[in-house]
């Protein structure tokens, strides 16, 4: 499957059909293309359409003036943006958390699933997935009261165990200490998703062919060898597309968690795109900044997909795009 | 390509249609509602800024609203966050008929002037503001928008309870050590000191000694004591000098020794770890635990934490606020007279479909008869007339008022906190709010109140502070417009934010890494372009000496 150096690609082949008229394919499938008008005009009412709000990044937007009376100010909002130490604090945090929430996921997610494949005993299983995608239904707001309060110095469980354990002698502020912010935010994700992320790959595992199993055990292969080599390789076009996908919402790093959970003194490791675009934006009426910071987060979204699914491509992997 | 086909995809789409419509049908409620007389009732919908408890559903008296006026209000309460929420609402064009007022909206044309309306419609309203008629149009067009809610006064002006600023220490600390008067920041630690040393746990949790709030736009817990210790009155951000000149404070050394001060409180151990991590619910939460001893705020912003601590008898854990000032030669000025406060209340949305008619029915709440409904309530139900004419409420009646639960039936708060409504006196003498009624208040008072004012030989709380002086023209700098989107209002938000990050680094630091903290928030501080901020300021103040003065 994977491409050892010096190897030659394997060429795919495909039969090549030739192509009729484009009039006469579309009436072939007019049935195809009448159901697919809803979601047609779906997107372009409420994904392309609103693109056209873009040029307010280019002006000092009011709301009180028409198009025409707008003043124009070409780049100094994204000069301005990308001038400003705070941004830039910005941008490494959202990134750093939506990478941090993304290998956590998938990690947890896959290691979480082979586990509970390996669960022979079908109650056990049943009832340690349902209580582990519970918390996917809960909203943020639940989430983060649920963790400030274990998190709290004031009988807090997090300390509470931790001292009863002699690990630590006093509690620890854990939301007041600036580097501790990403990792709560991360686990708090992995608490709250690693049940519901791991149901598809459980869906996959089960599409795995059984008599793979039963090869590799006449070889000789123990449980955790075929976890490794069969279970593992089995899901991976599955790991990739779900990648590619996740790539999109990079800097997705998300709003609520940081938040709700943020605060003044941790606010150089807490403050995300979106926050920043709240606070500088839509807070003191600077709509225009706001669609700047807005538009950046896009083009990097973009351009981190295509860089996956190229990346895909040559692990000659499933592509999306 | 049989028909069979076609017929089952027109089928289903037909299907769809008919759930479609079947749906749209339940969501329209086509039946209108009627007043006792039969003429239709005219909804008004309303966005109040402030995060109240919606009413019940049978409200006693928006129902008499209702039968009486024939209007019906839809109140929408805030949710989150003020400015997000407005700021959605702008961007996505949709306003309320009534709307809170916050200058934002009038930069974003949401709002229409009010001066030719209330002149044609509202004679009522036109008495009312008639003295504060400049003072409430806008400084860069001329309009009126806003019908402030509080601070226009008629008759008699009583203030028997005191809602400002100070710093508030229980009760039972004052009693405890026998009634002092702490005049000055070393007092006041002092008695909390002592208090915690002597009580390590309340109702068996932890003694906070003093706490502070820094959330969302509420931070002037946190941020506004300096200004008020060093005998200044409530200017938000900046202090002004006597010749109307502004400055900022946050990074000044009046602001360095209260700072330092709660540094020292943080390391024995007396403030609130988590005064800087908590939000509003948290705190009113640990307030109305009955274990914090003392805090900076306003009386009306930890309010709602203090009502559970009454309704549950436990007036010990109440609070009473003191003028605090770093040292005896200055003079407190916390209690200031009452100003109109401005770029608050209602306004009128450019959406409202009949805007005549809206200001026509604020008008006629201006009606005595209605603000004794909405202030005292029903006669005979809420309160009873003696035979000199003076209103008072039997001891059932009070108990009533005190739960909160009870309010939401019978009281229309949340919409009369943001109306205009009159102050003062009503023209038979009677206090405007029951609060206010000399006897009533009297009366009131919970024994261990009762107790306390008489062993400081008090009539009322606002007796704590010293006589509020005159008002310069200009007071208060805080309710200056900065415009939105403008420097100034960047640069605010970048000093906020500073202050957010540091004070509490620096109050969290150990003794000896105060110094340098406290250094570095300077050039932090530095960095911003204060001076845009204090330009407008003292632009806007220069405008309202000038256009404000009494010619």
């Amino acid at each position: 499957m994977a491409n050892t150096p010096g190897a030659i690609p394997e060429q795919t082949t495909r039969t090549v059909v030739p192509k009729a008229p484009l009039l006469k394919r579309l009436r072939g499938q007019r049935q195809l293309m009448f159901m697919s008008l809803p979601i047609v005009a779906y997107i372009l009412v409420f994904s392309y359409y609103p693109i056209w709000g873009w040029v307010m990044a280019f002006q000092n937007y009011s709301p009180a003036k028409s198009f025409t009376q707008q003043e124009w100010v070409g780049l100094k909002h994204f000069k301005f943006l990308l001038t400003d130490d705070a941004f830039l604090n910005v941008l490494r945090n959202t990134i750093a958390m939506s990478v941090i929430n993304m290998v956590l996921g998938f990690a947890t997610a896959i290691i979480f699933a082979i586990l509970l494949n390996e669960i022979k005993h079908k109650f056990y299983k049943r009832t340690i997935q349902t209580i582990s995608y519970l918390p996917h239904f809960l909203s943020w707001i639940i989430v983060t009261g649920i963790v400030a309060s274990s998190l709290s110095v004031d009988g807090g469980i997090v300390n509470v165990v931790l001292m009863k354990l002699h690990i630590i002698q006093e509690p620890i502020m854990w939301l007041s200490v600036p580097e501790y912010f990403w990792g709560i935010v991360g686990a708090s994700h992995v608490w709250k998703e690693v049940g519901w992320n791991a149901i598809i790959y459980l869906a996959a595992i089960t599409s795995i062919d059984p008599s793979l199993y039963e090869a590799a055990e006449i070889d000789g292969a123990n449980r955790y060898k075929k976890m490794l080599y069969v279970t593992l390789p089995g899901i991976k076009s599955i790991v990739i597309i779900l990648l590619i996908m996740n790539m999109g919402w990079i800097l997705e790093a998300g709003f609520e968690v940081q938040y709700l959970l943020g605060n003044g003194v941790v606010v150089d490791w807490s403050q995300t795109i979106d926050i920043f675009v709240l606070k500088y934006g839509l807070q003191i009426g600077n709509y225009s900044l706001a669609t700047a910071a807005g538009i950046f987060k896009t083009v990097v979204s973009i351009t981190l997909i295509f860089a996956a699914n190229s990346i895909s491509k040559r692990l000659g992997e499933d592509r999306l795009i | 390509m049989g028909g069979l086909k076609k017929k089952k995809l027109w089928g289903s789409v037909s299907l769809v249609l008919a759930l479609s419509l079947a749906l749209a049908g339940c969501s329209g409620d086509n039946e209108k509602a009627t007043t006792k007389d039969g003429k239709e009732v005219l909804n008004i919908t309303a966005f109040i800024g402030t995060p109240n408890q919606a009413p019940a559903k049978d409200n006693r008296i928006y129902k008499k609203i209702q039968d009486e006026l024939g209007v019906n209000l839809e109140m929408e309460f805030l949710v989150g966050d003020l400015q997000q929420k407005l700021g959605v609402m702008i961007a996505g064009g949709d306003f309320p008929d009534l709307i809170t007022a916050d200058t934002k909206l009038v930069s974003a044309g949401a709002v229409i002037p009010l001066e030719d309306l209330i002149e044609e419609h509202a004679p009522n309203l036109k008495k009312h503001f008639g003295k504060d008629w400049n003072r409430m149009k806008d400084s860069s067009d001329g309009h009126i928008y806003w019908l402030p809610n509080y601070g226009v006064y008629t008759g008699e002006f009583i203030s028997n309870y005191y809602s400002g600023p100070a710093f508030w220490i229980q009760k039972s600390i004052l009693k405890d050590a026998g009634y002092p008067t702490p005049k000055t920041l070393d007092d006041f630690t002092t008695l909390v000191r002592d208090y915690a040393a002597k009580n390590p746990t309340i109702d068996g949790q932890p003694t906070i000694g003093f706490t502070t709030l820094a959330s969302d736009w509420r931070t002037f817990p946190l941020l506004n004591p300096p200004e008020h210790l060093t005998g200044h009155p409530n200017d938000g951000g900046v202090v002004v000098d006597d010749s109307g000149v502004a400055t900022v404070f946050a990074d000044k050394d009046i602001s360095k020794r209260y700072y330092k001060e709660l540094n020292n409180l943080y390391n024995e151990g007396l403030l609130d770890k988590e005064a800087f991590v908590q939000n509003y619910d948290q705190y009113l939460a640990k307030i109305s635990s009955g274990r914090v001893l003392s805090m900076f705020d306003q009386h009306w912003n930890f309010q709602a934490g203090e009502d559970p601590l009454v309704a549950q008898g436990k007036i010990g854990q109440t609070y009473v606020g003191f003028p605090l000032v770093y040292d005896t030669s200055i003079t407190d000025h916390y209690l200031d007279r009452p100003v109109i406060n401005l770029n608050n209340g209602f306004g009128i949305s450019k959406d409202a479909e009949d805007p005549v008619a809206l200001i026509k029915f604020l008008d006629k709440l201006m009606d005595e008869k209605y603000q004794k409904l909405l202030s005292w309530g029903e006669e005979g139900v809420d309160y009873q007339v003696n035979e000199e004419g003076r209103f008072y409420r039997t001891p059932e009646q009070r108990t009533e008022q005190d739960d909160p639960a009870w309010r939401l039936v019978n009281k229309a708060e949340g919409f009369y906190a943001a109306a205009p409504k009159l102050e003062g006196t009503f023209e038979d003498g009677n206090a405007i709010g029951a609060i206010n009624q000399p006897e009533e208040f009297y009366d009131n008072l919970k024994p261990e109140d009762k107790e306390l004012l008489d062993a400081y030989g008090f009539k009322t709380w606002s007796d704590f502070f010293s006589p509020a002086p005159e008002n310069p023209v200009y007071y208060p700098a805080w309710q200056v417009d900065l415009k939105e989107g403008s420097d100034a209002a960047v640069a605010n938000k970048q000093m906020t934010d500073t202050s957010l990050k540091f004070l509490p680094k620096a109050i969290m630091s150990k003794p000896n890494e105060f110094d340098n903290i406290w250094t570095e928030y300077v050039d932090a501080y530095k960095k911003i372009d204060v001076k845009s901020y204090e330009d407008r300021i003292n632009e806007q103040l220069k405008w309202r000496i000038e256009n404000w003065s009494v010619k």
